[in-house]
């Protein structure tokens, strides 16, 4: 009788076992399984950094791709440039959309500031051209640092600028860690702004507006795209002595995929580039932060409204 | 309404969120139901998957170094301390310090969770086929079982209550270890967590994705529990006799 | 498509060198770590063990003890750290909280099965001898039970070790900080403070490891 039933349990087990190896394997290899072929025979290999501004863009340069015919895979969600850096020089990708100041400081290691958005854009091309890698048309809008308060807190302390700070005793300012060390950002309030009375607090993974509501903060580095800041709760003081740099977006691209592409291929880039002004990316992004849609949906409607799709 | 800008972009309207979705509230029924499709329904597949291939290839690999640990005592101890120091390391620590190594990839994410099963199934499938009767192999053997016969046939099965113990403790760790692999790869049930931490602490998303991720554990568990019941129906008989 | 193979091994070797430059900030971090560890393993034992204990001694709540060990494995931690965060806000509660209800479970599953299996012959006999119930947990019970107790609390530090790193995203500090920020770090610097917590995590597990064994050698001495 016992016999019976571990006879029979041992080949339930050894059947279901077989039985969770084939599945198994079956979803390995069904996640490794190409996509069907396509008769374009470029293939564009997107990446995005980590934050939602850029989950946008790729959405948009990936759906509009699409729509042109091009097969497209698609990495979201990357990392910071230093890891999306590495993939696209080591062939993983071949194209993701980077901020100009980010390529000249962060990838260039060219501290200096520079003048213009045109200055910026050149000097990033020409890095990324020594490289093997070129850049495809920059955007209109621009996305650099903003110095953010509550607009309650700003009209209390009565500063309207960023150099007016000055007056302020005492205050925080949240940002990045990498706020500390850069001119675009602790370094140029310090020390163009002369407000070495500012004590830094580094951000993690929540975003400045929530310590402001919180007021755990007085001021914070936010972004001049931020949906948040559309709204009468915040306020950007004005930087009139220009510390926090031109970061348009242009596309990364390597110099295969360009040849490969052709004058057709930055066309259909371009065109969508062009379209990005900084009403647009502001309501895209107010659209996926504030009203909760995805980034796929909020592109699909803007190509479509644009006829780029 | 559309915002016409001269030779600039159309900007259409993209539908504005619920009052609820605004005001971050805790469980936003219209987010639910406009987002299942695209956010949480994926995510919780690619959660099963990736819960699904750790288990499985932890499960055979433990048993492999249950049967060696079993058979060859002496190489009981390493085996053991290496998987418990695998089991110690932070799960975050593990998938950053794999990523040099096999990149932003699915392996690493499987590696790390595969690691974290080791040593529960391994310690409790010694213990189980340790915990085998000495009478039930002498018996088996007295009969004229081969080895290996007694093994497939009064060992194994006998040990099958300790291997589900185990088991069901692996299955619902490396669920919940799951969620961490939103570090590294944008797939998993931790993904939407960290997009609503963006969102300045979206509610509704860190809830309806947390609750997937608990309740996917909990199912688990559960079909194990069951299964258990169907492999060992002579433990249900012991305890009523 | 796989990003494998774009990174190379020789990260390690710029994490050591990370970890040379930055002594003094890895050690500051260090410290915010076992800080919040500390508390939410302190504050875990003062709530989960004088009840896992009193529950074994009294062979009550056997169902409560075994459950709750099961729902609390199934609550991911970067769940708790996420939902500390949406009820408390940003602080120190947040994740204080969330890391006690992680640490609970096994301290008080581990402190009631301790309890309760201790031999009902030598709990009788001190019983007999005119100890209270009090002096009976205490002075019998407690030290014959001890191994599992410890066992429980050590597999409590590592829970919290490690989720403390995840904390770091809900404004935690500590190790986890520079892991979660890649950006500024760079993968050198997320893999030096990895090996760091690693290291923690292993130093803490050994040495509760340490003096589990010494309560097991001292209860095999008494009995």
């Amino acid at each position: 009788m016992f016999r019976k039933h571990t006879r029979r349990a041992a080949k339930a087990a050894y059947s279901i076992s077989l039985g969770v190896a084939l599945l198994i394997g079956l979803v390995a290899a069904g996640g490794g399984s190409a996509a069907p072929a396509r008769s374009s025979a470029v293939t564009v290999t997107i990446g995005t950094k980590n934050f939602t501004e850029e989950y946008i863009l790729g959405q948009l340069y990936k759906q509009a791709l699409e729509a042109k015919g091009y097969k497209v895979n698609y990495n979201e969600s990357i990392g910071s440039s230093e890891l999306i850096d590495t993939a696209i020089t080591s062939g993983k990708i071949n194209f993701y959309p980077e901020y100009m100041g980010i390529i000249v400081e962060d990838l260039a290691k060219h501290t200096a500031p520079l003048p213009s958005a045109a200055a910026t854009y050149a000097a990033a091309k020409r890095f990324e051209e020594s490289r093997g890698l070129t850049l495809l048309n920059r955007t209109p809008f621009f996305d650099a640092d903003s110095f953010v308060m509550l607009r309650s807190k700003a009209r209390a302390l009565h500063v309207t600028r960023i150099g007016q700070m000055k007056k302020v005793r005492h205050f925080t300012y949240a940002g990045y860690p990498e706020c500390r060390t850069r001119p675009t950002c602790l370094v140029g309030l310090k020390k163009v702004y002369g407000l070495r009375q500012v004590k830094f607090v580094p951000l993690s993974s929540i975003s400045v507006y929530t310590l402001l509501n919180q007021k755990k903060i007085t001021a914070g580095d936010g972004f001049s795209t931020d949906a948040q800041l559309q709204s009468r709760k915040y306020v950007a003081l004005r930087d009139t002595k220009h510390i926090f740099g031109f970061q348009n977006v242009a596309p990364v691209i390597t110099k295969q995929l360009a040849s490969e592409g052709g004058a057709a291929f930055a066309a259909a880039v371009n065109a969508v580039s062009a379209k990005l002004t900084i009403r647009a990316i502001v309501a895209m992004n107010t659209a996926v932060s504030i009203n909760k849609k995805t980034p796929a949906d909020v592109a699909d409607a803007f190509l479509k409204a644009n006829g780029l799709k | 309404m559309t915002a016409l800008l001269a030779g600039g972009p159309v900007i259409p309207s993209f539908g504005h969120g619920s009052s609820c979705e605004l005001n971050n509230g805790w469980l936003c029924t219209e987010w639910l139901h406009g987002h299942w499709g695209d956010t949480l329904q994926p995510a919780l597949i690619q959660h099963l998957e990736l819960s699904a291939i750790a288990i499985g290839i932890g499960f055979v690999l433990a048993f492999a170094l249950a049967l060696v640990g079993f058979r060859a005592r002496v190489l009981d101890p390493p085996i053991g301390v290496a998987a418990d120091f695998l089991y110690t390391i932070p799960s975050l620590a593990l998938f950053q310090l794999l990523v040099p190594i096999t990149g932003l990839t699915r392996t690493t994410v499987e590696i790390a969770l595969v690691s974290y099963t080791l040593l529960i199934l391994y310690r409790n499938m010694i213990e189980g086929l340790r915990g085998v009767p000495a009478d039930a192999i002498e018996s088996a053997r007295g009969s004229g079982f081969t080895r290996t016969q007694t093994f497939l046939r009064v060992e194994l099965p006998l040990a099958l209550p300790a291997i589900f113990a185990g088991l069901r403790i692996a299955t619902v760790s490396t669920v919940s270890i799951a969620t961490v692999a939103a570090f590294v790869i944008p797939e998993g049930l931790g993904r939407p967590i960290f997009i609503a931490l963006e969102q300045d602490v979206f509610k509704t998303e860190i809830l309806s994705a947390g609750a997937l991720a608990v309740a996917l554990a909990l199912c688990a568990d559960a079909l194990l529990v069951l299964l258990q019941r169907v492999l060992t129906p002579w433990s249900r008989l012991e305890r009523r006799a | 498509m796989t990003l494998a193979d774009q990174f190379r091994p020789g990260t390690f070797v710029d994490a050591i060198h990370f970890i040379g430059d930055n002594g003094s900030l890895l050690l500051s971090k260090t410290g915010e770590h076992l800080e919040l560890s500390g508390a939410a393993l302190g504050i875990a034992l003062l709530l989960a063990l004088p009840l896992g204990l009193w529950l074994g001694h009294l062979h009550r709540g056997f169902f409560l003890a075994a459950s709750v060990s099961n729902v609390g494995r199934a609550l991911p931690s970067l769940v708790l750290i996420a939902v500390g965060l949406t009820i408390l806000g940003i602080g120190f509660w947040n994740n204080t909280a969330a890391l006690v209800v992680l640490a609970v479970p096994p301290i008080l599953t581990n402190a009631y099965f301790a309890i309760d299996g201790v031999d009902r012959d030598a709990v009788e006999a001190a019983r007999g001898m005119g100890l209270t119930e009090r002096q009976v947990l205490l002075q019998v019970e407690l030290p014959l039970g001890l191994p599992l107790v410890i066992a429980g609390i050590r597999i409590a530090a590592i829970f919290v070790i490690a989720t403390a790193t995840i904390a770091a995203i809900a404004g935690g500090g500590g190790l986890g900080e520079i892991i979660v920020n890649q950006a500024s770090y760079g993968l050198a610097g997320v893999v030096a403070a990895s090996l760091c917590v690693s290291a923690l995590a292993l130093l803490a597990a050994v040495l509760l490891g340490l003096v589990a064994r010494a309560a097991w050698r001292r209860r095999v001495s008494v009995s």
